[in-house]
């Protein structure tokens, strides 16, 4: 062979070679960031069905570790600031508007739009994920609501019935309290602003300019402290008390009522059998109530070069029998209508005292300080307060001057 | 110019044998040092990317008018004196124990490095169960014996908590001294002991006449060392108790991890962990010049 004719033999074949390649490269890769309370759970089925349905995308997922938020979304920013954003993540409302502050968010209205699923997510649903300029950013993923657990053998040797206001609240609380048995389990430790929402905002305080120290909201706070400074119907351990701590007195029995969500109902009933209960918290002096609308959602970032991509996995996720099946790896409630009537993943009675809380369902102010108020300012100052440090008053002008300076 | 260039190359050779670890050291030590001075010059909130204004020393102005930074000064004090000086007492005691002579010595001494060697998280989660209200085996075993009547609220009273936390990392630092005062004692001549027993000095005497000037340069060193340690560490108390009740375990290093990672406060936090570095050159420099004047021996 002519030395020529093999140059150009070899540069035939590697021509060939590289055109024949690109149906391969057309793939694209999504990263999607997620994290579920229980790590042995994986998404790898549902990753197996969407990339067979389609096969032009791989989806590579990370399992980021959660630390009670910190730890995800101290990554997460980190990531887009250094300009290694995934293409799409999970996200909470909490967050949304330091993410829109940053640029982060892609808009998704357009897709949404296109989207045969968007009519099994109920408008209560959208409507709660909905950003403060009026654009959809966050695709829903789950939901959990915030109701009372309470003990119903207990209420009934004390001859109480399940508070729907704040004066039978208290009044249950006192009947309950004996020996060593305390009427509310308080969580006064990091995450316990969705104790106190029910009772604060519920009673009358906002988080709009004055709205934590006008004369109902301050009368409010005072009433909610003094459940442990005045009548001490909470354990003297509530001002540290974390999510494990008040699961752990109510199944010991060591509290009669406890406020969580759906996602630890399981625990409960393994423990209490019949002997657990749930409706929704009580309402304030004027029938309005508030408690706390626990949410999950995907994003697409904006510096994303798969957009298109990204959403189609993040909508499958979000669809019927998929949504379904996400749900049964996080413990949460699916966002999609027709997933709701054949959930068995929870107890009948837990899921109808959820739906039963939606109408006063809410979330915290989409505000880039309400991140860290949740983490920081409430529990600094509501310890404060229940330790007599300082005054009620003087938690909710903290409060007021974080979000208004 | 043959001898010249020998020269050259005699005087340079150090320096390229050097050269590697230099490097090493500027990109991990030196560079991040330098990006955090640079930082706490800026009013950098890592969500406002797009805005970073440049504030000169107005972070450090900020920080001595803030309450919860004189607090947590305060608290970081306490946390070291106590915690080195009962880490201290409690390694001495320990070391001096396993300097005698028993058959089961060679068990005693590895099993006192157990505290030691595990993690500091998991120290964290140990103690706070122990302390548990409902739960835990302090409570539980102090009302058996009778010595409260209710259990207490350890970690959520603002009078307990910081000496609770002491306690658990009491327990996890104790055993560094032990180890290290116990290698000094070796190095204690017999005959030494051996001459001041023969004049009669009581064991207490020959303790503090012979022992610990014969040991003295191990301790000043371990001293040293550990309060750098201590007055670094935040795991155990962001474990067991996040800064809480309120501000009654804020130290420093918690109050510039929180202010950075929870408030996203990066050029805040960086200058409060540049003053805290500042107070600790102080101790650095004793050490460093310990370590100087060790090699110059």
């Amino acid at each position: 062979m002519e030395r020529r004719t093999f140059i150009k033999l070899a540069g035939a074949t590697a021509l060939a070679t590289s055109l024949a390649r690109p149906a391969v490269a057309q793939q694209t890769t999504v990263r999607w960031w997620y994290h579920f309370d229980k790590p042995e759970n994986t998404p790898d089925e549902l990753i197996a069905a969407f990339e067979a349905a389609n096969p032009d995308i791989k989806i590579e997922a990370e399992s980021i570790p959660w630390g009670g938020g910190g730890d995800y979304y101290t990554r997460l920013f980190a990531a887009i600031v250094a300009g290694g954003a995934p293409d799409c993540a999970m996200v909470k409302l909490n967050n949304q508007a330091q993410l829109i502050e940053m640029g982060a968010l892609e808009p998704i209205d357009a897709m949404v739009a296109g989207w045969d699923g968007r009519t099994d997510i109920s408008d209560d649903i959208w409507n709660v994920n909905k950003s403060a300029d009026g654009k959809q950013y966050y695709l829903p993923l789950q939901y959990v609501v915030l109701y009372l657990y309470y003990r119903p053998d207990l209420f009934e040797a004390a001859g109480v019935a399940p508070p729907t206001n704040f004066e039978e609240f208290l009044a249950a609380a006192k009947a309950l309290t004996q020996g060593d048995v305390y009427g509310f389990g308080m969580r006064g430790g990091p995450g316990g602003h969705d104790n106190w929402g029910p009772f604060v905002l519920g009673g009358g305080a906002s988080f709009e300019k004055g709205g934590m120290v006008s004369d109902a909201a301050l009368a409010a706070n005072r009433w909610y402290v003094g459940l442990g400074t005045e009548h001490k119907v909470i354990p003297p351990s509530a001002p540290t008390d974390g999510f494990r701590q008040i699961v752990d007195n109510f199944k010991s029995g060591r509290t009669a009522m406890a406020i969580h969500h759906v996602g630890s109902s399981n625990e409960m009933v393994e423990a209490l059998g019949d002997k657990v209960s749930a409706v929704p918290v009580p309402r304030g002096p004027d029938g309005k109530g508030w408690t706390l609308f626990g949410d999950e959602s995907n994003a697409v970032f904006s510096s994303s070069a798969n957009k298109e991509a990204a959403f189609r996995w993040i909508s499958f996720l979000s669809t019927g029998k998929n949504n379904v099946a996400f749900n049964r790896l996080t413990g949460q409630l699916p966002v999609v209508t027709s997933g709701a009537a054949e959930w068995t993943l929870h107890q009948a009675r837990f899921v109808e005292a959820s739906a039963a809380s939606l109408p006063m369902a809410a979330v915290p102010p989409d505000s880039p300080l309400t991140a860290d108020f949740v983490r920081t300012v409430w529990p600094t100052n509501m310890q404060q307060a229940l330790l007599g440090q300082i005054t009620p008053d003087a938690m909710m002008q903290a409060i007021e001057a974080h979000f208004h300076g | 110019m043959k001898p010249i260039a020998a020269r050259k190359r005699l005087i340079l050779t150090p320096y390229a044998f050097l050269a590697p670890a230099l490097l090493v050291t500027a990109a991990v030590i030196l560079f991040p040092v330098v990006q955090t001075a640079w930082m706490s010059l800026f009013d950098y909130v890592l969500f406002r990317p797009r805005s970073i204004p440049f504030v000169g020393a107005g972070n450090f102005v900020r920080a001595f008018g803030d309450p919860v930074f004189w607090l947590s000064l305060w608290n970081s004090a306490i946390w070291i004196g106590a915690v080195v000086a009962l880490q201290f007492a409690l390694g001495l005691a320990t070391a001096l124990l396993l300097n005698q002579s028993f058959w089961w010595r060679g068990v005693a001494r590895a099993l006192v490095v157990v505290p030691w060697a595990l993690p500091s998280v998991i120290i964290g989660l140990m103690w706070t169960w122990m302390y548990d209200f409902n739960l835990g085996v302090i409570n539980d075993v102090l009302l058996r014996i009778g010595l409260i009547g209710e259990p207490i609220a350890w970690l959520a009273r603002s009078d307990t908590t910081l000496p609770a936390v002491i306690l658990a990392l009491v327990w996890q630092g104790f055993p560094f001294f032990a180890v290290v005062i116990l290698a000094g004692l070796q190095t204690v001549p017999a005959e030494l002991l051996e001459a001041a027993e023969i004049d009669g000095a009581t064991p207490f005497q020959r303790l503090r006449t012979v022992t610990l000037p014969c040991i003295m340069d191990v301790i000043a060193t371990a001293l040293l060392l550990r309060t750098i340690w201590v007055a670094n560490s935040l795991d155990v108390i962001l474990v067991m108790t996040g800064g809480g009740p309120g501000y009654a375990t804020h130290t420093l290093p918690l109050y510039a991890f929180l202010k950075a990672y929870s408030s996203m406060e990066f050029g805040y936090g960086a200058a409060l962990a540049l003053i805290l570095t500042a107070l600790l050159l102080f101790v650095v420099f004793a050490y460093v010049r310990r370590a100087a004047g060790d090699l110059d021996k």
